[in-house]
């Protein structure tokens, strides 16, 4: 019922202790590993970045530097002297321009022989001079030459360098490459020359292996944009094309140097950008989930030192739980003997913490329990034997014999209303005695008894005393040990009356006080000196006793039934008589002899 | 008590035990899903062929994106088709994510592909598909679309009642069933309009030359032709060069090479309808993803197709489609 309304119950302080700690321990390692977790990916996030940025930086170098070399070959080829004397010639088709186109194209070609980036230099005169690397180049026709991008682009620009996004060269016939391409108009051609434009053309491929080979994570990418928007080099042109991927061209365009975030769907992507001296801007991709393909690995290497250095912990804190409750299991087992009844029992005490002390308390205390215990065996000894005592006196044999001798010299001397009331006083008395015996019985009954003994005892004496019983009646159900009075009233008999030359008076009175009951015996006969006063008082006062010594077994019983404040006392004087003072606690009847109460 | 220690150990031990097995196990399972890999089955591997390289490239594209692994298994001829069906075998036997198989033959491998399904693979088509659409997506261009192109573009070159001819290649090839609807359904609506009878080239240059003369031999009126792949182009534009030199036949062809792009730039041949292998080939690894990933996908992707003309053929995005860089 219990365990069904708390399923869990921890009873045991080893469960709480290793409970405790693996709570501790639990909440301390998941915040530790997650911090460090935490720490490890905001590192790592950034070194890829700053990793990212020099990447792109390296892409950036070396676009200059491609683009920077066709940019001093254009100069280079526009120097050339031959050059600028084709152009000047009215008529390019005749002798002496072919014979410079030859040497031009040589000159050409020994500059593209040297180099495998460069895929061809062009030149195209507005004279209609038209001359390229290729001795027999299989030109398009001029008009539709002049009328190319790279052409009209350079004229417009004037002196300035025209820089084409990649395309497809289309210049030669049945001839298709893709390049990027740098185009430049003549300067300052000779005085009444026409003027030209220089066309040279890098492989498209340089690029796109410069673009390709770096490595941005798992899946990042490299594009480069010209200032126009248009994308020179990006891994997946096409499906930009379809509208199938898109990138944030607009915002690239306005972006300075930098790093941005943006939000793509479900993926979020972080830019890199580097702008080009000419315009480019070589744009790095670098996805945020890429980063947490590097996270699930440290997300796993967290996970798995949390666990580890938790399993030590846990293991640590079981075996200090163990240890710790180790010494109270021990005096567990310990109490357990002593529940048993085992008081010989010592636990062993180690070192001087809290439990030791414990248990040195717990030895203490054991040792004070067996001591009471010994002293309640020995009391209850010799309760015992007073009560038999107290038998013993109910029923001394001589105070039979001289009875019973009364009653055989009354009947002979035919006194027979005395015989009678010997007789009936003898047989209560001997029946009461005979009785099953409580210790404790109504004072009326105790009266009663007291009655028949002074009864008897009378008729013996010749009438030697008169007596007197004088007891409140609220006190009668209250109870007494028994035979309490009947050795009093024979000491008065014996001591006080027995030698008084006249007759003596016994009065036995009973009353509350203070919520105790005091019964006095009192005589009026000899009495006693001083000294035998204090004599008796002393001989009643000690703990063993006395051969035959009634009052010193009665003192003894009042005594061990309820305390040492209670007992008999004296009080005597030569000629005048004794007085016995009784006093008990007043005991309230059992229930069954209520009728008696007031 | 001893024996509660003790008790305790063992807990502890058993403790250890469970959590090493569990982060091996997580560990394990994460490389394993890296290694399975997505199967491509092109109709042909031969380098010569651009249309496979392209589609390659847009594969390489995906599978980079989507950090997946993609093996390609193909023969060196298209028309091995026996050798394809042991390669699809080969395939299923590897357990891949999925497979983007390009079918050599619209009936011949459906039963192959009935068992890729039943081995709980993935299947995806590419460019051509299978006779009752078994795959889970076919991933093509839209060929019906791509004649009714070709139509709307013959029309801006000839206008008013006008005699037509079909030059195309194999009867039996869905790719061109679609393609020579879209091209009748689109002209049939006008009744000044006549068409021939298509011809049928088979793949042959030569014939589709042969056929395309004797066709212009016969019928002098006519005004337009459609070429419904690149060799009944190129054939067809061939018999056009030798016959019609001041270019008054207009032909408008389907698919690129260098010598349509030759033709394009002499005006011989006024337009040609492109694909687009690279979207072909990057869709179909993403879709075959999301399939894998349990997410819905459209049953057919259309890829969409362009109408090339000496115009617009030099354009930033035409360039990337008639002139696919390939890395050498």
């Amino acid at each position: 019922m219990r365990s069904w309304r708390r399923p869990i119950q921890f009873k045991s302080i080893h469960t709480k202790i290793a409970l405790a700690f693996s709570c501790l321990i639990l909440c301390t390692t998941i915040i530790l590993s997650y911090s460090a977790y935490r720490l490890s990916t905001v590192a790592v996030t950034d070194t890829s970045l700053e990793y990212t940025k020099q990447l792109i930086e390296q892409v950036n170098k070396n676009i200059q530097t491609y683009i920077g070399n066709m940019e001093s070959i254009s100069a280079l080829s526009l120097s050339n002297a031959d050059l600028k004397r084709y152009l000047a010639l009215k008529n390019p088709e005749g002798t002496e321009g072919v014979q410079l186109a030859s040497q031009i194209s040589s000159y050409f070609h020994a500059i593209v022989a040297s180099r495998n980036d460069i895929a061809s230099i062009v030149f195209a005169g507005s004279n209609g001079a038209v001359v390229s690397e290729r001795m027999d180049a299989n030109f398009k026709s001029y008009a539709e030459l002049i009328t190319q991008e790279w052409y009209s682009k350079a004229s417009r620009n004037n002196d300035d360098v025209a820089i084409s996004p990649s395309h497809i060269q289309h210049i030669y016939k049945d001839e298709y490459k893709w390049v990027v391409s740098i185009s430049k108009q003549m300067p300052n051609p000779l005085p009444g020359a026409a003027s030209g434009v220089l066309l040279v053309d890098l492989n498209y491929n340089v690029i796109n292996d410069l673009c390709n080979q770096i490595q941005l994570g798992q899946r990042g990418y490299v594009f480069i944009l010209d200032q126009a928007g248009d994308l020179i080099y990006h891994p997946q042109q096409q499906l930009i094309y379809s509208g199938l991927k898109s990138e944030d061209i607009p915002t690239l365009l306005q972006a300075k140097d930098s790093t941005f975030h943006t939000q793509e769907k479900e993926q979020s992507k972080i830019y890199t950008v580097r702008t080009t001296k000419f315009g480019w801007k070589i744009v790095g991709v670098t996805y945020a989930g890429d980063l947490s393909g590097n996270k699930k690995d440290m997300q796993l290497t967290s996970a798995m030192w949390g666990g580890i250095s938790l399993i030590i912990a846990l293991a640590i804190s079981i075996l200090l739980s163990v240890t710790l409750t180790k010494p109270i299991k021990q005096l567990e087992v310990h109490m357990k003997q002593v529940e048993k009844g085992n008081f010989d029992i010592r636990v062993d005490v180690e070192g001087a913490n809290e439990i030791s002390k414990l248990s040195r308390t717990f030895n203490l205390m054991i040792s004070k329990i067996k001591e009471l215990m010994n002293q309640t065996l020995k009391d209850q000894e010799v309760k015992r034997i007073s009560e038999l005592k107290a038998l013993q006196a109910q029923i001394q044999p001589h105070f039979l014999y001289n009875t019973l001798d009364s009653i055989i010299w009354m009947a002979e001397m035919g006194k027979v209303d005395e015989v009678v009331t010997m007789t009936s006083a003898l047989s209560k008395l001997l029946r009461s005695s005979i009785s099953k015996g409580e210790e404790l019985i109504p004072i009326a009954v105790e009266l009663e008894h007291i009655q028949n003994y002074l009864t008897i005892q009378n008729i013996r004496y010749r009438n030697k005393f008169t007596y007197a019983v004088e007891v409140e009646s609220d006190i009668l159900s209250c109870r007494i040990l028994k035979i309490i009075l009947q050795p009093l009233v024979e000491n008065a008999i014996y001591h006080g009356m027995k030698h008084l030359p006249d007759r003596g008076h016994i009065r036995i009175t009973g009353r509350r006080i203070e919520g105790d009951i005091e019964l006095k015996v009192m005589d009026n006969g000899v009495g006693m000196s001083e000294e035998k006063l204090k004599t008796l008082m002393l001989k009643t006062r000690q703990t063993e006793s006395g051969k035959g010594f009634g009052l010193h077994n009665v003192n003894h019983r009042i005594q061990l039934y309820f305390g040492e404040l209670y007992g008999l006392q004296f009080e005597s004087e030569l000629e005048e008589g004794t007085t016995v003072t009784v006093r008990i606690p007043a005991i309230p009847p059992i229930h069954n002899d209520s009728e008696n109460e007031v | 008590m001893r024996l509660k220690i003790r008790a305790s150990y063992v807990a502890i031990a058993i403790i250890i035990v469970l959590l090493m097995t569990t982060a091996y196990l997580i560990v394990s399972k994460g490389m394993e899903a890296k290694d399975r890999s997505i199967i491509l089955i092109p109709k042909t591997i031969d380098p010569h062929v651009e249309f496979w390289r392209v589609l390659n490239q847009g594969v390489t594209a995906a599978a980079k994106e989507y950090n997946t692994e993609v093996k390609v298994m193909g023969t060196p001829s298209e028309s091995d088709i026996d050798e394809q069906i042991k390669l699809v075998e080969e395939a299923i036997a590897l357990k891949p994510k999925a497979i983007i198989l390009a079918a050599t033959d619209y009936n011949r491998l459906v039963p192959v592909a009935q068992r890729i399904i039943s081995s709980g693979i993935t299947l995806i088509t590419v460019d051509s598909g299978l006779e009752g659409g078994i795959s889970t997506s076919f991933i093509a261009t839209d060929n019906y679309e791509a004649g009714r192109k070709a139509v709307e573009t013959m029309r801006r070159y000839v206008q008013g009642p006008a005699k037509y001819a079909i030059v195309s290649f194999v009867k039996t090839s869905t790719t061109q069933l679609d393609r020579e609807n879209g091209v009748r359904d689109n002209l049939k609506n006008d009744p000044s309009v006549q068409i021939l009878d298509t011809l049928y080239s088979n793949g042959y240059e030569d014939k589709a030359y042969e056929q395309t003369k004797k066709l212009l031999a016969e019928h002098s009126d006519i005004r337009g032709i459609f070429g419904l792949n690149e060799v009944s182009t190129i054939g067809a534009a061939r018999a056009l060069k030798e016959l019609d030199p001041e270019h008054s036949i207009k032909l408008v062809g389907f698919d690129s090479s260098m010598n349509e792009i030759a033709f394009l730039e002499a005006g011989i041949l006024q337009a040609t309808i492109v694909q687009k292998p690279f979207n072909m080939g990057y869709l179909a690894v993403k879709t075959a993803l999301q399939v894998y990933n349990g997410e819905k996908v459209k049953a057919s992707i259309d890829t969409g197709s362009e109408v090339i003309t000496k115009e617009n053929m030099y354009t930033r995005e035409n360039q990337k489609l008639l002139f696919p860089f390939v890395e050498k």
